[in-house]
This record gives structure tokens, sequence and C-alpha cells, in this order.
């Protein structure tokens, strides 16, 4: 579908024609809040370009600079890039070469753990959502009840049986085992939202389509498919934020090589014979955040149109 | 390039090398061990890897490979743990703490080592070279019987940080006379001759707010005097509470005296909560930090680090960021004593303390391969040369031959404090319910240390807890 | 739905067929009971594991048979629940009837006894008690603060505005957050040297602040962590619902002058309260699992202790794998009366209105 905004109404600086209904006081207000919300995450960001020697600083350091002599220089840290090259390779004993930290794996790991995870959710859950919308099975409500509740339970609740699972069965510390249970966890998820797209999707051009004679496959594929694209996006980005942070079950069951980036995080706490390494930590922090930062900056859209669409029913 | 040909080509040179290294490189008779190995990710096991990558050559000939598995501290006993129930034995050796011994052992992971000591006289010198405490703490199970489980790896205690630039100033040197009429601690002989008495006076000496003069300047930031471990996470009181109460002349539950010893009676006897009392009246001195529970072993670092606080109780094995200019605001105003300790009655001090550190262990499941080449890598380990460079790097020793040399002191400042520490280090429990009491222990200590309970009751619950569990496990006769 | 005309008739129950998903079912369940009480935990592993395949096999056979392709789609999402979800639920609920500790080779069953223990033993039944009021402290405080701050968030931002793109992610950025860096820094926040909040104060003249030495402090430092990070998933749930209302709805209501709160209750209220019932629901199962930021921030000192951080200690630390078990499923009946009340009146509530 061709988009007629012009680009400075597909970056928000003008209104849309037709959905305008507030004006920049609104924004100066909305960024107040937004500001104040977002400090917390801002001060771990600006932490990241700080010495180990001037985070703590009393009084705090808050800016890299004195915005022209507004702040004074007390409040002012030099910033530097130490702490990223840091992340990735350090000297673990003083004096010593630095060598690598293995952190370049960590996020490979985390995000082809956390991607595939939630692409194989994806793909079997909205084949199962297809299912439940379409076919009236048997005690349909009962199983869509019992997978809401696997969601609902506690991951605590499985967690000394996954481990003794993985234990017998060898999975622990390889891929497919992690994969294969944060995809049982974005499963329900990802059942629930992809049926209530599919439930809204009018019938009649499927039937169509079928008396036309097409396979149900193609009924599917070329019809329905195409119609929760956005639904897909919504649901793709809700499981990476939860797959993406997820600790307790990283810890116990990844190995060496299949560790995510929230495990090995705690190296810089408590970690080489020091406390928190603040502007390590900060630095991790902050480069993790960025792949999810992205995806759901740009298919944000997508979220609440796809929330939207999903779950209320008209 | 398609992935067809990727794959092939791939799969061609891995073939080529595989037979490469089948044919030309290996010699036929040495062979490739690798040892894998769980540690906790810190300096002293850093300074390890790699002095082992530069230098350890195996005299059996063959290539042995140290594969370590470096896990941050706060998850290491979690992993570990996970590691050695799940049954996966991916592990030949681990660096372990001492009190895990028990729960290993039980459950038939570590390797019991006493048959490839006595069969090797190398290693059976270097066992008797090494101070008792440490070997009792790091070795044996059950406690201080003849049967070895471990070898020390990084042995550790508990010394005194101070702050030189504020203690030896003069004008706080001459007010501190005027008001407890005796010489505020200054040269390290001083420090090493402090006692609990001093601490406390020093304690309330130094608490300085924002703006008041410390040390001829006015403070940039409130000051204290003193600080120690006071959290409520893992052993972060037990540590110090059991050396008040050794030193008070009270007793832990004693495992060597199972099944006849008790522990109620004696974890609450009165010279413990007299111990326990002592204890939780200095924290008022300390950093506010520390009436919130999780004044831990960092955090008091960390406030020592940044200048907060003028004398700090913590392990050795944090000493190291204190000299660094990167990590430390006072990397170049530091001295280091002996840890406090109750003067006696004859005027000496009386220092029970609780060791640290750790001991390597050798698991159940290595090959008789893995377990000679782990074996050679320990005695490598545990000869001279290789321990005083160790110390030299910031690692210590518990080896007699190796700590006595009179270089040792000047390696680092608080190496001049080691050997007289060691006389004085016991260890608590070892057996298999370790966390069990240390827990329950560590909730109590902190109800008191947050000012929720007395000594009193607190003591008499931890006995109380202590004496039902152990009789349970039959640790304790009915 | 268009093709079962065609399909065979069902098999007997007890007519042995390859399509006999029923039969199945019952021979599965009674085979996976006795090998998980009877066989060695790995021999029952594999026992069960091969039930399940069975089982599987035989609805693919009866769903392929008869033609329906709902079965057939959802098969696979079922397999992998049951597999990593379903199937360790039932081998803890089964392993919470024994005396095993997973450092220890030895297992004996023992019925109820870790059940009577935790709820009669006057050591630990104190402590479960306890454990069980604070976490629905938790559960009521931090579900109540995200539902708010959510939802006046979510309506700050529910009118189209300049930038509010680029505003909207900041707002959404804590809940991508690690928890671990979440809870560090929080506690450098509320730390009384170093940390922003008691500098904050001091500079306004007051004293030096200790947010954590109180018990009030703690909950209060815990939960503002906790909600500041959550509220944002609240938000996006009501935010989608408060779009979604037709603008002719509100233009309508402006001809008849009808007030503000009438038109939130009568327009709007309709359109978000699902999605305000399903955020009220996920949040308070997540709320439930709270022990992370309760272990950064206080180790669970001033009586912070929440139930799920209880039982990482006991299965994990002290390896009391049963008695971890049967605390959990306490903890679980716990949960799934009160989803179901929840659910419940949920129900009654759209039926009447």
């Amino acid at each position: 579908m061709a988009d007629t905004r012009s680009i400075w109404e597909k970056l928000g600086f003008r209104k849309a024609s037709g959905v305008g209904e507030a004006g920049w006081g609104h924004t100066l207000f909305a960024a107040i809040i937004s500001l104040i919300y977002f400090l917390p995450v801002l001060i771990i960001i600006l932490t990241s370009f700080k010495l180990q020697t001037e985070a703590l600083a009393v009084p705090p350091k808050l800016l890299p600079t004195t915005l022209f002599g507004l702040i004074p220089e007390q409040y002012v840290f030099s910033p530097t890039l130490e702490n990223f090259t840091s992340v990735f390779s350090r000297a673990y004993v003083a004096g010593g070469a630095a060598e690598s930290t293995g952190f370049d794996r960590f996020f490979f790991n985390s995000i082809f753990i956390a991607s595939t995870s939630v692409l194989l959710a994806l793909v079997i859950g909205t084949l199962a959502a297809y299912g439940f919308s379409r076919y009236a099975l048997k005690g349909n409500d009962t199983y869509l009840f019992i997978i809401l509740t696997t969601r609902m339970l506690p991951a605590i609740v499985v967690i000394i049986p996954v481990i003794l699972m993985f234990r017998i069965s060898g999975l622990s510390g390889s891929y497919l085992g992690i994969i294969l249970l944060y995809t049982a966890f974005n499963l329900p998820f990802t059942i629930w939202m992809m049926k209530s797209f599919f439930d809204e999707l009018s019938p009649d051009v499927e039937d169509a389509a079928r008396l036309d004679g097409s396979s149900e496959i193609k009924v599917f594929r070329k019809i329905c498919l195409p119609q929760v694209l956005a639904g897909l996006a919504a649901t793709f980005v809700f499981g990476l934020i939860l797959t993406w942070n997820e600790f307790l079950f990283a810890l116990l069951l990844t190995g060496v090589d299949t560790r995510t980036v929230p495990v090995a995080m705690n190296q810089a706490v408590g970690g080489g014979g020091i406390g928190v390494l603040w502007g390590l930590l900060a630095a991790i922090e902050t480069l993790f955040l960025i792949p999810v930062f992205l995806v759901t900056f740009f298919l944000q859209d997508h979220l609440l149109r796809g929330v939207t669409f999903g779950t209320v029913k008209r | 390039m398609s992935w067809q040909y990727k794959l092939t080509s791939f799969a061609g040179a891995a073939a080529v090398a595989t037979m490469m290294s089948g044919t030309f490189l290996t010699p036929a008779t040495a062979e490739e061990i690798v040892l894998k190995m769980a540690v906790p990710d810190w300096p002293p096991t850093r300074i390890m890897k790699d002095m082992f990558d530069k230098q350890y050559k195996a005299p059996s000939g063959n290539t042995v490979k140290l594969d370590i598995d470096f896990i941050p501290w706060p998850d290491y006993y979690t992993r570990l743990n996970a590691s050695l129930t799940s049954g996966e034995q991916k592990y030949n050796m681990a660096v372990s703490d001492s009190q895990w011994l028990g729960a290993f052992v039980e459950g038939g992971y570590y390797k019991k080592l006493n048959e490839f000591i006595d069969a090797d006289p190398g290693l059976k010198a270097a066992m008797d070279d090494m101070h008792p405490a440490p070997l009792n703490a790091y070795a044996t199970y059950p406690h201080k019987t003849q049967n070895y489980y471990g070898f020390p790896q990084f042995p550790d205690v508990l010394v005194t940080f101070a702050r030189k630039d504020i203690l030896c100033n003069e004008e706080e040197q001459k007010n501190f006379q005027a008001k407890f009429s005796k010489k505020l601690p200054c040269a390290p002989e001083e420090l090493d001759d402090m006692d609990w008495e001093m601490f406390e006076n020093i304690g309330q000496f130094f608490q300085r707010k924002k703006g008041e003069n410390l040390a001829g300047k006015p403070a940039d930031d409130d000051f204290y005097g003193i600080a120690y471990q006071a959290g409520k996470g893992y052993d972060f009181s037990s540590m110090q509470i059991n050396g008040f109460i050794w030193q008070y002349g009270g007793n832990t539950w004693d495992e060597t005296q199972a099944p006849k010893g008790q522990a109620e009676g004696v974890v609450n006897s009165p010279e413990a909560v007299k111990a326990l009392d002592h204890y939780l009246k200095l924290i008022q001195y300390m950093p506010p930090v520390a009436k919130t529970g999780t004044m831990d072993i960092f955090k008091s670092d960390e406030l020592f680090r940044e200048g907060k606080v003028a004398l700090n109780i913590d392990w050795i094995g944090l000493g190291e960021a204190s000299l660094n200019p990167e990590t430390s605001k006072v990397s170049d105003k530091i001295a280091f004593g002996l840890m406090p300790g109750l003067r006696g009655a004859d005027g000496k001090i009386i220092r029970w303390s609780n060791i640290g550190g750790q001991p390597f262990v050798l698991m159940t499941w290595n090959t008789d391969a893995q377990t000679k080449e782990a074996l050679d890598f320990v005695k490598w380990w545990l000869s001279k040369p290789v321990q005083t460079e160790y110390a030299s790097k910031g690692g210590q020793s518990a080896m007699k031959s190796v700590y006595s040399d009179p270089a040792y002191v000047t390696f680092r400042p608080w190496n001049r404090a080691w050997a007289p520490s060691l006389d004085w280090q016991k260890d608590v429990w070892h057996v298999p319910q370790f966390f069990e009491l240390l827990t329950q222990q560590q909730d109590q200590f902190d109800l008191a240390i947050t000012g929720k309970q007395d000594g009193k009751t607190t003591l008499d619950n931890v006995a109380k807890f202590q004496q039902n569990l152990l009789s349970e496990a039959g640790l304790i006769a009915p | 739905m268009t093709s079962v005309a065609l399909s065979p008739p069902a098999p007997d129950f007890k007519t042995i067929a390859p399509d006999n998903w029923k039969l199945a079912i019952a021979v599965g369940l009674v085979v996976s009971v006795l090998a998980t009480l009877i066989l060695p935990a790995n021999a029952a592993f594999w026992v069960v594991g091969a039930m399940a395949a069975m089982v599987a096999a035989s609805f693919v056979v009866n769903a392929y048979r008869r033609h329906y392709y709902g079965g057939l789609l959802v098969s696979p999402a079922i397999a992998v629940l049951f597999v990593m979800n379903i199937f360790p639920l039932l081998w803890s609920l089964g392993l919470s009837f024994f005396a095993y500790q997973s450092n220890q080779q030895t297992i004996r069953f023992v019925g109820l006894r870790n059940y009577q223990q935790l709820l009669t033993n006057d050591l630990k039944a104190p402590e479960l008690w306890a454990n069980l009021t604070n976490t629905a402290l938790f559960v009521v405080l931090t579900v109540t603060a995200q539902m708010i701050v959510g939802f006046l968030l979510a309506v700050l931002f529910a009118k189209q505005f300049p930038l509010r793109k680029y505003l909207l992610i900041l707002v959404l950025t804590p809940m991508m957050l690690s928890v671990v860096a979440v809870g560090v820094f929080f506690s450098y926040y509320y730390d009384p040297t170093f940390g922003l909040l008691s500098q904050v104060i001091k500079a306004w003249g007051g004293e030096q602040f200790i947010l954590m030495s109180s018990k009030t402090g703690a909950v209060a430092g815990i939960v503002f962590a906790d909600a500041w990070m959550w509220s944002p998933f609240v938000m996006l749930l009501v935010l989608a619902g408060l779009v979604s209302v037709p603008k002719y709805l509100y233009e309508a209501a402006a001809i008849d002058r009808v007030s503000g709160w009438r038109r939130f209750w009568t327009i709007t209220f309709p359109y978000i309260r699902g999605l305000l019932m399903l955020a009220l629901l996920f949040r308070t199962i997540e709320a439930f699992k709270m022990a992370d930021l309760v272990i950064l921030l206080t180790k669970g000192g001033n009586d912070t202790m929440t139930i799920s951080y209880h039982v990482i200690r006991i299965a994990n630390e002290q390896n009391k794998t049963s008695e971890g078990a049967a605390l959990s499923y306490l903890l679980l009946f716990v949960v799934i009366v009160l989803t179901n009340l929840y659910l419940y009146i949920a129900n009654r509530r759209s039926q009447g209105a």
C-alpha cells in the first residue's frame, strides 16, 4: 500500500492528516513525564561513559558537558569509551595483557537463542492459533485454557523438574534445550494473540477461495497470513522482550558456549575481586539494550495496531 | 559462494586438518589431555591461568590443556552445584569454597586424594609444608581428620585496610590523644596492635559530617571511622561474627566433636552472646548502609576505595583493587595490619578469625590419565618457585617455605600480616548441611544487625535451629 | 470443517488401533504414573517420553484419517508444551511425594509428609506463612502501582501529538532492561552514601537518607523498582484499547454534551476493560514470581523474603528437591485459585454488563 504521508509526517514532526488531536503543548508535557520516567535508564547509559572512580562520585557527576557553562564543573565528567572496549576485551590480571572476554559470543548467543525461540514459537503458535480459530475441535476451550494456564504458572514451579529433565536427556548446556524451553514459554502468549487475530478475519473471502478450488494450505498462506502480518510483528516484539532478559533458566541451563548476556553480565557484579564495576556493567547493559530497543522502535506502530486488532472484539 | 560449496570446502579443510594433526604434528607417544575446571572469576584464578598458559609443561610429555570455565562469583555456587548434582560430569577439577567440601564429598563428586598424596613424595612434601590451619580448612573432611579432598589454591584471611593519610595526620593524632589518652595507630606495627576497643574509639572519633574538618581539610562528604562486613548475603556477617565468638572463648557448633558436641548451650553460650553484642555495638559507628543489612564484603570495600572510611576489615583477596588507581581513590594512601582482636588479661591480643580462601578439588569421574595430569598440575602449582611467583603477582601461599622467605613480605603491603594471622585461623562447618546452617544463621544475624532483635534472642534461635537440624541429621546424638 | 462427512468412524475405545487416541492417553497415563513411581528417574524419563510420543502419534494418525486439520495444526504446539511445561509439572508433582535431594543418591516415598511438614512443622510453617504474606503484600502493591501508573501513562499517550513515537519508546525502555542491571543500579540509587535519592534529599537540606533500613522502606524500594520496570507493559495494553475507541463515538458524545466522567465509563471503559483485566492477570502472575529484585536489593532482609526466593534457596542452594517441589505446588495452588477467582469475577462482570 502506498504511503502518501510526507517524510515530516512519518517522522512525527507534523500531524498526519485526520489523526492529529493534540499539539506541541501536549508534547511538552509528555516529554517532561517521559524524560523523568526514562531518567534511571539515562543514568545507566551515562554511567557507561564514566571511569570506575567517577561512577560513585559524591556529589554525582551528572553530565559529560557543562552545557555551555550552565552546569558547575563538579557535576561534569569526562566521557570515555574504555568501558565499551572492556566489554569485549580487557586485562583480567593487573598489568596483564588484554584478552577476549567472550562477550561477542554471549551477544551472539542472546540474539540467536532469543530470536530463534521467538520465531519458532511464532511458527508453531500461528499454526496452532489458526487451527483453534478455524476448526472446531472437541474440547477446544479446554485445550485453550490449559495452554493459557501453563503461561499463568510461575516459572519457578517448573525449575526443578526442568533441571532434572535436562540432566537426564542431556539437553543441559545445549542450544536446543534452552531454545525449546523458551519456545514453550512463548507459545501460550503467541497462540492467544494470533488466535484473536485470525478470529477477526472475515471468513467470506476464504470460503470463496475454497469454492474456487484452493487447497487449505493455499487459503492459509495466500489469504489469511498476509492479513495478520501486523500481528506477527507485534507478537514477535512482545516475545522478544520477555525472552531477551530471561535470567534464571539461562543461569542454570546454559553452558560455557551457550551462555547468554544476562548471565555473563554478572562478571561486572561482584566479580573480579572487586564489587560492582559500574561503568562496565552500564556498558554491557547499554549495548544489550540496543538490539531490542531498535526492534521495538521500528515495530512499534505494528505493536500498537497489533494489540488493538487482536484483543478487542467489536 | 553457495552454501553447498562452503560446506564441502569446510569439510575438506577439516579432514585435511585432522589428517595433518594425526600424521605430522603429534608425536606418537604423547596424548592431548584436557582438564575442564570450574573456577570463580577473579584475579587469583586469572593469574593462575595466565601462569599455566605461559609456563606449564607436563612432565609426562602429554599436551595438557586447562579448559577453565570462569564463572562470576555471585553465581558460582549455583552454577557449580547445578553442574555437579545434575550428573553431567562436565568438570574434572574445580576451585571450591572450603565449606562446600562436606556436601559434595557426600554427594560423591569430590575425589579422595590420600592414596595419591601417599604415593607421591613430592606432593607429600608439599602437603607437609602447609600451615595446618589452611590445610585443615581446605583439605580435610570430616574436618581435621586425615582424609584429604583438596589442595590450597588461594588461601585468604581477614586483614585491616587503613587510611594512613588520615590516621597519621598530626592534628588528628593530637585530638585523638586528647580525647582518649592514647595514641591513634598510624604505623603498620601500631595497626597490628589494635584491639576492638581501639577500633571502636576510632569509630567514635571519625564521625565527620560533610564540611567538618578531616585531616586538616573540610570533608567532601560524610566520613566514618570503621567498617566491616554486616550483610545478609552468603556468609557476609558470619565470617566476622565467628571471629568475635572465638575470641570471647565461645564456640560455634564443633563438627569435630560430633555426635557428642551440642549446639544448644554452646552456640548461645553467654560468651557467644557477649561476643555478638560486641560485634553489633560497633555497627553504630559504621557508614549508614550497615543499618540496611546490605553492607557485604564488596560494599565495605567500595566505601573504603571511595574514601568514605578510615578502617575496613576485609579479605586479602579484595586488596588488589584498593591499590589500583583505576579502581581506587585512595590507592596511594593505604596501610595494612592484622585484624583487630580482643585484648586478654595478659595484655596480649586474642585474634581468632575465620579463614577464607579456596582449595582445588578433583572429581570422582576423572579418567586415570586425567587424574594423573591433574595431580602433576597441582604438584607444579604447589612447588616453591611457582608459589613464590604467584604470591609476587598478588596471590597468597599457605606453604611455610614460601611465606617465611624474607622477600615474601615485600610483594604486597598486606603480606606482613599474612604469617602472623595464619596461627589464629579457624573454619566453620564443612558438613553437608552447611548451606542450611549458614542461611538460617545469616537470616538471624541480619535481624540483629538491622536492630530487630537482640543478640541473645538471635543466638537462641540459631542454637535451637541447629540443634534440631543436626539432631535430625544424626550429627548430634540425642 | 468442510470435509468431515468423508471421514471414517472413530474406533471403539477398546480397539487397538493407531488412531485410538483415547486408549493411548489412558494407557500412557497409567504407564507413566507407574513408571514414575517405580522406576529410577532416568529410566522413568524415557518410558514417559515414549508414552508421550505414542499419544502424540495416535493424535496425528487420528487427525489425518478424519481430516481434522485443526488437530494437525495444533499438535506441534501441544507437543512442545507437553514436553517442556506440562511434563515437568507432573514430574515435580510426583517428586513432591518423595524424600529426595539432588546431591544424594537415595529416594524414598513419603506420601504427603513434605506438605504436612511445610504446613505444620513449627519451624517451617511460620516461615511459609511469613513468606506468603510478604508475597501477597508485593503482589497487591506492585500490581496496583503498575495498573495506576500504566493507565495514566496510556492516557498521556492516547492522543496523537508531535514526537509521540519518540517519547513513547523512552517510556517503553525500562521493561527491556535486564533485571540484574535494574536491581544493581536501584541499589545504587537507594544507597545512603552514594545514592542519588539520599543526595537529593540531603541537597534539599535533609539528613542522610537510609531508605532500606526499615521494612516499609525496603518494600517501598522494591515495589518502586518493579513498578517502574513493568508499568510500560500495562501501558501498552491499555493504550491499545484507548486508541481503538472509534472517534465517532466521542464526537457523538460531544454533541450530546456527555460529562467527561460518564464519557469515560460508557465509551472508553468498555474498550479497555478486557485489556485491563488481562494486564491485571498477567502482572499478578508475574508478581507471584518476584525473586530477582528482592535478591538484588535486600537479599530478603528487613522481612522481604518472598516465597519464590524461598523456593530458590531450598531447591537450589540446599538441594532439597522434594521440599522445593512441595512448596512450589502449594504456591501453584494459591495462584490457580486466585486466577480462577479473577476469571470468574471477570466473566460475571462482562455477562452482567
